[in-house]
Parts: structure tokens; sequence; C-alpha cells
């Protein structure tokens, strides 16, 4: 992870160095060892406190659109943030020429709440980790407590065990060795599992998940799918959305922001990771990007400038419904 | 078998599908008191959100008619529809609403009397579906 | 007043304090701990490892609160839930951030009564901590692990039984059964409460902290603070001392209601003629900041902050509140 770490600050330190871009988006260190922060390098001698490890837990492509738009940008991509980001430009969000992809073969985002759990460390504890080290199929955290050996299969967020795309696509360069394609688990289990579920067992199982939401948009922020300027639950006339956190509004908000994903999301899971009171999603996103692939064939961030399925259509779509 | 219950249907219905001037004055002043007529330019102007919102307030169908493939007066608005609400019933589905709940209607101009066939037909589902339960969580629609 | 609460009578105790007043306490569902009213007593219903993620000033300032319906062309009044309830193992840190709410909603000059009323009618039994946390820093704004303001009683444990202090006739009222703790019982209390204080670490000194910050007001300080923020609303859901409120119509349902708001959405201080008097993230997050740390203190003559690390520990983007601080005064 060292190693990769390095390679990619000399990539950065050049891109900067030799002005083929304004700013490079990668990780730091922040305070706590267990939450490394989004960091945003203009400078090539700053590139020193770039870091990268499995605990780096954001989808960096959520910040292009925080960016100028005049800024070459330059970005650390896994292969969730390659796609999401071929995704942008398809959508004509971003130019690809402004942009330069830093790829990353990705072992997996490590949950740090999960990581805090197996250590046994009590309640806050995560933030007295003071270092991390990942050593194939193991993570080590030290503390002034001592040393935690866990397994790293224990510790995968979610949506990474499920990740058929590691690696990252339509980069300028990759560095660091391929990942390779062999999820962890299937696919679409979390599908699977759900559809295995009556129509009573699904509906109860959604309020409880959406009960405990806070209507916080932690989730639309880290997501780098939702760049809307005015995003439909603070439409007024009507009302789609109701505001209170009601099971209405929040039903409401949770539906339609994952159907507005619909071939879209890149299975990231950035939006789970970011919610502050565990709730769960990828289930809504995984079954609609299913649908999309059985439906029209079509995969998220598959192929460069491929069309989004709901902007295209044809007169052969498959007649199911038309009677 | 009483009739102690009547569901509540809303239409979103394409200003263009219908056969004629006469079906059209049918909809529009002839429609049971449990129907709610909404009319709109295109099929491709009904958002999920519509769906989502009349679900969520009670209703107990929705039926949603469009143009063929093929004879949109928009071209291709219907198909757009075709994709995105075909999907969104899927979604909602997938959440434990009964499928029959959405059905469509796409209509030929030469289909003289299908829409209130599809009507009659929808009404008798959703009677034996019984009363929309999940999801119900808004204010009642006036229906 | 101080008295003694044995673990072993906790269950009896609640039992009779449900008698007369619904009891919350924080309840684990899964991994999310919460406070929840007590269906039961025993061991197995509550948690008192774990501070809640949701604050609990939303047992007095809800999320969500509907001001009143309209039915037909008459407004209806919205009856409060007034009924008595005591509030048992909440912090320190949460119950002195209700106390610094009065400010804004009890102060001298207007009284809010869906705040007011609530809060008359609910005891807070604080449980103080032992074991602070490691994101806690409730020490370094002016409060502690067994700060009393606030709280009606503070409890503090000592292995078999809890020493609980009642500081206001409410508290009192709701300990008058219970046994007088002896000398012993207090000295090992003070003891219990002194290495809790002894053994938080201090982040930051807030010396000049309002003078720092106004002195950074046009600095580039808040561009790099800014950049990893997502500009959701997870530190001020979470953050017990926030309290700014949105009023809504909600024409499809027929209510006026309040709502929570947050500083950090873009469309916050968006106006009706589109002009947003803090347009980008820069301002929105130097707002957040300087609100909590030093126009909070020109109102109410404190810190905004009681140091209960909840923002520190689910900001999304590992955000460090404490880090900021100082970073300031190091800028500064």
């Amino acid at each position: 992870m060292d190693e990769l770490a390095q390679a990619i600050r000399a990539e950065a330190a050049r891109l900067l160095a030799e002005d083929v871009v304004d700013v490079v988006i990668g990780f730091q260190a922040g305070s706590l060892a267990l939450r490394p922060q989004p960091a945003f390098f203009t400078d090539a001698s700053g590139v020193d406190t770039l870091i990268y490890n499995g605990f780096c837990q954001n989808n960096l492509a959520t910040y292009l659109a925080r960016r100028s738009r005049e800024e070459r940008v330059g970005i650390v991509c896994r292969g969730c943030e390659s796609r999401a980001i071929r995704v942008l430009v398809s959508e004509h969000r971003h130019d690809r020429e402004g942009l330069y992809l830093i790829g990353i073969p990705c072992e997996g985002i490590i949950d740090w709440r999960k990581a805090e759990r197996e250590a046994g460390l009590g309640p806050g504890g995560f933030a007295e980790v003071l270092s991390v080290s990942e050593q194939g199929d193991e993570v080590l955290l030290s503390t002034r407590r001592g040393e935690y050996r866990l397994q790293r299969e224990r510790v995968l967020h979610d949506s990474c065990k499920r990740c058929a795309y590691p690696d990252p696509v339509g980069t300028d360069i990759t560095l660091g060795e391929p990942a390779g394609a062999d999820a962890r688990e299937p696919r679409w289990g979390l599908v699977d599992a759900f559809e295995a579920l009556s129509p009573e067992e699904r509906y109860q199982s959604f309020v409880q998940e959406a009960e405990r939401c806070i209507r916080c948009y932690a989730c639309r922020e880290a997501c780098p799918m939702c760049y809307c300027t005015e995003c439909f639950v603070d439409y007024t006339t009507p009302r789609w959305a109701e505001s209170m956190i009601t099971p209405s509004g929040t039903h409401a908000w949770h539906i339609i922001r994952a159907f507005h994903q619909t071939g879209r999301c890149a299975s990231c899971g950035a939006c789970e990771r970011a919610c502050p009171m565990d709730i769960k999603m990828t289930y809504l996103t995984d079954k609609l990007d299913r649908d999309m692939l059985e439906q029209y064939d079509y995969e998220v961030g598959a192929a460069e400038g491929a069309p989004p399925p709901f902007a295209t259509f044809t007169l052969d779509d498959q007649d199911q419904f038309v009677r | 078998m009483t009739d102690a219950w009547t569901p509540r249907i809303v239409v979103f219905q394409c200003q263009f599908a219908l056969f004629s001037a006469a079906e059209q004055e049918w909809m529009d002043t002839q429609l049971p008191p449990h129907i709610k007529l909404i009319k709109v330019p295109c099929s491709g102007r009904i958002s999920p959100m519509f769906l989502l919102n009349a679900i969520q307030g009670g209703v107990d169908g929705v039926l949603i008619n469009g143009c063929v493939p093929g004879k949109c007066h928009f071209k291709e608005g219907n198909l757009a529809a075709h994709r995105r609400l075909d999907e969104f019933r899927r979604l909602l589905t997938y959440l434990g609403m009964e499928q029959d709940r959405v059905r469509f209607a796409w209509i030929d101009v030469g289909e003289r009397g299908r829409i209130r066939r599809e009507l009659a037909g929808f009404e008798a589902t959703l009677r034996e579906l019984g009363e929309s339960r999940r999801l119900v969580t808004r204010v009642p629609l006036a229906v | 007043m101080i008295k003694i609460l044995p673990k072993a009578d906790l269950a009896t105790t609640i039992d009779q304090w449900r008698v007369e007043a619904t009891v919350y306490a924080p309840v684990r569902q899964e991994e999310v701990v919460g406070f929840q009213p007590l269906t039961g007593s025993g061991n197995g219903c509550f948690t008192l490892d774990a501070n809640s993620r949701y604050p609990p000033k939303s047992l007095f300032l809800p999320q969500s609160e509907a001001l009143f319906r309209v039915a037909g062309s008459d407004l209806e009044p919205v009856e409060g839930d007034l009924s008595e309830r005591i509030v048992f193992g909440i912090r320190p840190c949460d119950a002195r951030a209700c106390q610094l709410l009065d400010g804004v909603f009890a102060g001298t000059e207007y009284t809010d009564p869906y705040w007011s009323e609530k809060r008359r009618h609910t005891t807070l039994v604080a449980l103080g901590c032992t074991d602070p946390c490691e994101t806690c820093f409730c020490t370094a704004v002016g409060s502690g692990p067994f700060d009393s303001r606030g709280a009606d009683v503070m409890l503090t444990d000592i292995g078999e039984v809890y020493v609980a202090q009642a500081d206001t006739a409410q508290g009192e009222a709701l300990l008058s059964r219970l046994q007088d703790a002896s000398q012993e019982q207090i000295d090992a209390s003070s003891q219990a409460q002194a290495e809790a204080r002894a053994a938080m670490a201090r982040p930051f000194e807030l010396d000049g902290i309002r003078e720092t910050l106004y002195g950074l007001f046009d600095d580039e300080f808040w561009y790099d603070v800014q950049q990893p923020c997502l500009g959701c609303g997870v530190c001020t859901f979470l953050c017990p001392t926030c309290h700014c409120f949105d009023i809504v119509d909600e024409a499809q349902r027929g209510e006026r209601v309040r709502n929570w708001d947050t500083c950090m959405f873009q469309i916050y201080s968006q106006e009706a003629s589109g002009h947003n008097p803090r347009p980008t993230n820069v301002e929105r997050t130097r707002q957040r900041i300087m609100h909590k740390y030093a126009y909070f203190g020109e109102l109410y003559d404190e810190v905004g902050c009681t140091g209960c690390g909840r923002c520190v520990r689910y900001c999304p983007a590992g955000i460090d509140m404490r880090q900021i601080i100082r970073s300031s005064q190091s800028r500064g």
C-alpha cells in the first residue's frame, strides 16, 4: 500500500510541476488515523502529505462538481470512481479533456465502524487508533493500549464485497497491479436476498431502514451522481417529498433518489458510508442497475460515451407492457 | 359481493391518445366519481413522482395511457415514458406494492372504446387486490 | 442533596418513575443508540455504554413539529405532548446543551412555548462519563464529564452504586425516596470525577478564540477548511447545540411545520429574489464555525459547543472540528 501511495505522490507531483492540471484530488491524513480526508493539491511541493490506504472512504468524483469549470483536475480514482466519472462525462457534466484520471486498483474500502467493533474498541475507540497497516489479508491497528490484528474480509465495506469492477477504467495512467474482478460475494446477492422475501416483508424492511433517516442528505452529497443545483426534495410546488421526517417524506426521498440513479450508479457505496444512521440504500440501486443490465444490456461505466439508458429508447424496446 | 368499497383510480391520460373527440368528451364529463382524470400533453411528461404521489396518497390504482410506439405526437415521448415508468413500477413492486396497481394502456388512435375497456378491467383487478395499504403515507388525495 | 442509587435497584426505581412519567433512556437497535421511551425497566431495555447518535435536544425541539393545521378556513392548534417525562442516561454534554438552548428559546426577551412547555415537563437524570471517549472534548469548551449544569440529577458510577446528586427541585423530588450517600461514597464519586476529567486530553484552549476567528474572517483559511466539506447536514443535525429551524407550509398536508434546518445547505440563506448572502461553501463553513465559537458567545456569553464529539465521529469527510479550531489559532 505504501508503494502505491508513493507512486500516486510522484504522479501528482509530476502533473502539477508540468502544469498538466491545476489541482490533484486525492487523500491526506486527517487528525484520526482511521479517517483520511479528501485533499486538494495545487502545488507539487505539497504532495508529500498525500496518502492512500483502505480507509480512504470517500468517492472523490463527488468533488468534481464542486470545482470551478475552468480548472483542469487530476483525480485519484478506483474502479467505482472511474466508472462514475465515465457516466458524468457521458452526461456532459464534465469535459473529459479537463480531467486526468490517476487509476488505482482497489482492494476494497474498510468500514471504520466495523473495524472499531471487530477490535472491540468501544464507543469512540476508533479515535484511539494511531496508525494502520494493511498486510495482505490483515489490517493492523495500533493504539496506545495495544495492537489489533483484523481480518480484512470481516471489516470490508458491504458494497466492496460485491464489487465486480475494482480496476479503474478509462484512465490516463494506472498505477499498481490490477486487482482482478473476482467479487468476494455475488454481485447481485443483496438484490436476490431481498427479492426472496415476501412483498410484505420487503415493504416492512424498507420502512424499517427509512425510519432512522434524519434527512441530512449526506448520501446525496457523498454521491458523485447527485449534482443537481436544485434537488427535487426542495421543490414546493408540488411538494414531492414532504419536508418533515415522516414516513411519507422519507420514503419519497429514498425511492426517488435511488430512481434518479438508475443506470448511473457505480455501486460505490459512498452513500451508505456517509450515512450517520447506518441506513442501507444499495439494495435499491443494485436492483435498478441489474434491471438496466437485463432489460437494456447496459452496464454503468462499461463503455466510454455509452448513452444512458433513460436517455435512449428504441422502437424495439421490449413490449412486456404494450398491450 | 358488496359494493362497500370502490377502488380509487387516477388516470394519467395523454391528450392525443384517444380515438375521437366523442371519446375524449366521455372522459372529460362521464367518468364516475372514483376515477380522477389528469391529462398530460404526452405520456413522456409523466414523471415517476406523479405515480409516487398518487400511491402515497392512498390511490388504489394508477392507469397510464399513452400512444403506441411510433405514434407519439411528439415522436418519442412515449418511448421515454415506457422505459422510465416500467422501471419505476418495478421499483415500487420491489418495495412491496402489488404490480397490478399500476397499469399501462398504450392505445392506438384506431382503438375505439379501448380506454373504457381498460378502465373497466382495471377496476375489476383492483377490486380483487383490495385497498392499497403499502406506501400509503400521505394525507389522502381527494379522488 | 446527594443520594445513592444502587444498580441492583435501578429497575425498580425506573418502574417507580414510570408510574408518573414516561422514562426515556438510550436504547440500542443493532448498532444505533437512540433515546426511546422505555417499555420495560430490566437490564436489556436500555444501554448506558454509549451516547446516542441523534441528540436528545430532539425531545424539546423535535426535528419536525406541526405548529398548526388548516381545516377549511380555520386554523387548528396542534396539541403538543405535555406529559411528564424523565430522561435517564443523558450525558452532561447534552444536558448542558439543552441549558444553552434555553438561552435561545426561553431567554429574557422571548419564550418559545413549544420548547419551554416540554422543558418544564421534563426531568433530566444525567449520567456522568467515568470513561470519556477519545472524541470527547467537553473540558476544552468550559464543560466537563460531570458538568451538572443543565441536569436535574447527576449520576456518578462508583461501581455497585450510582452516587446521585440533585441540583434542582425537580431532581430532589425524583430522588426523595432514596437513601443518603455516605461520606465515603461521596468521596469515591469525587475521585471518579476528578480521574475522568484528568484523563481527557484538551485539544485546544479557547482563550481569545473570538478575536482569532474575527481576525480570520477574510482569510484564505476558510477556503482550505471547507474543501473536503460535502455541505451535508450531519454535523448540524447531530449537534446538541444547533438550533436553526425552517418553518414550512406543507400545503398538501394542510399543516404549518417547523423543521430543523442547517446552515450548511446551499439554500439555507437563499432569498426569494435568488440572492444568496452565503453563496459558496466557504461562507457557509465559516459561518458554522463562527456561530459556535464566536457569535453564540456574543449573544449568550457562552461557547456554543459542549464538546460531545458527534461531529468529529460522523462527518463523512473526516473533518475534525477540534482540528479546525487548532488550525485557526496557529493561523491567526
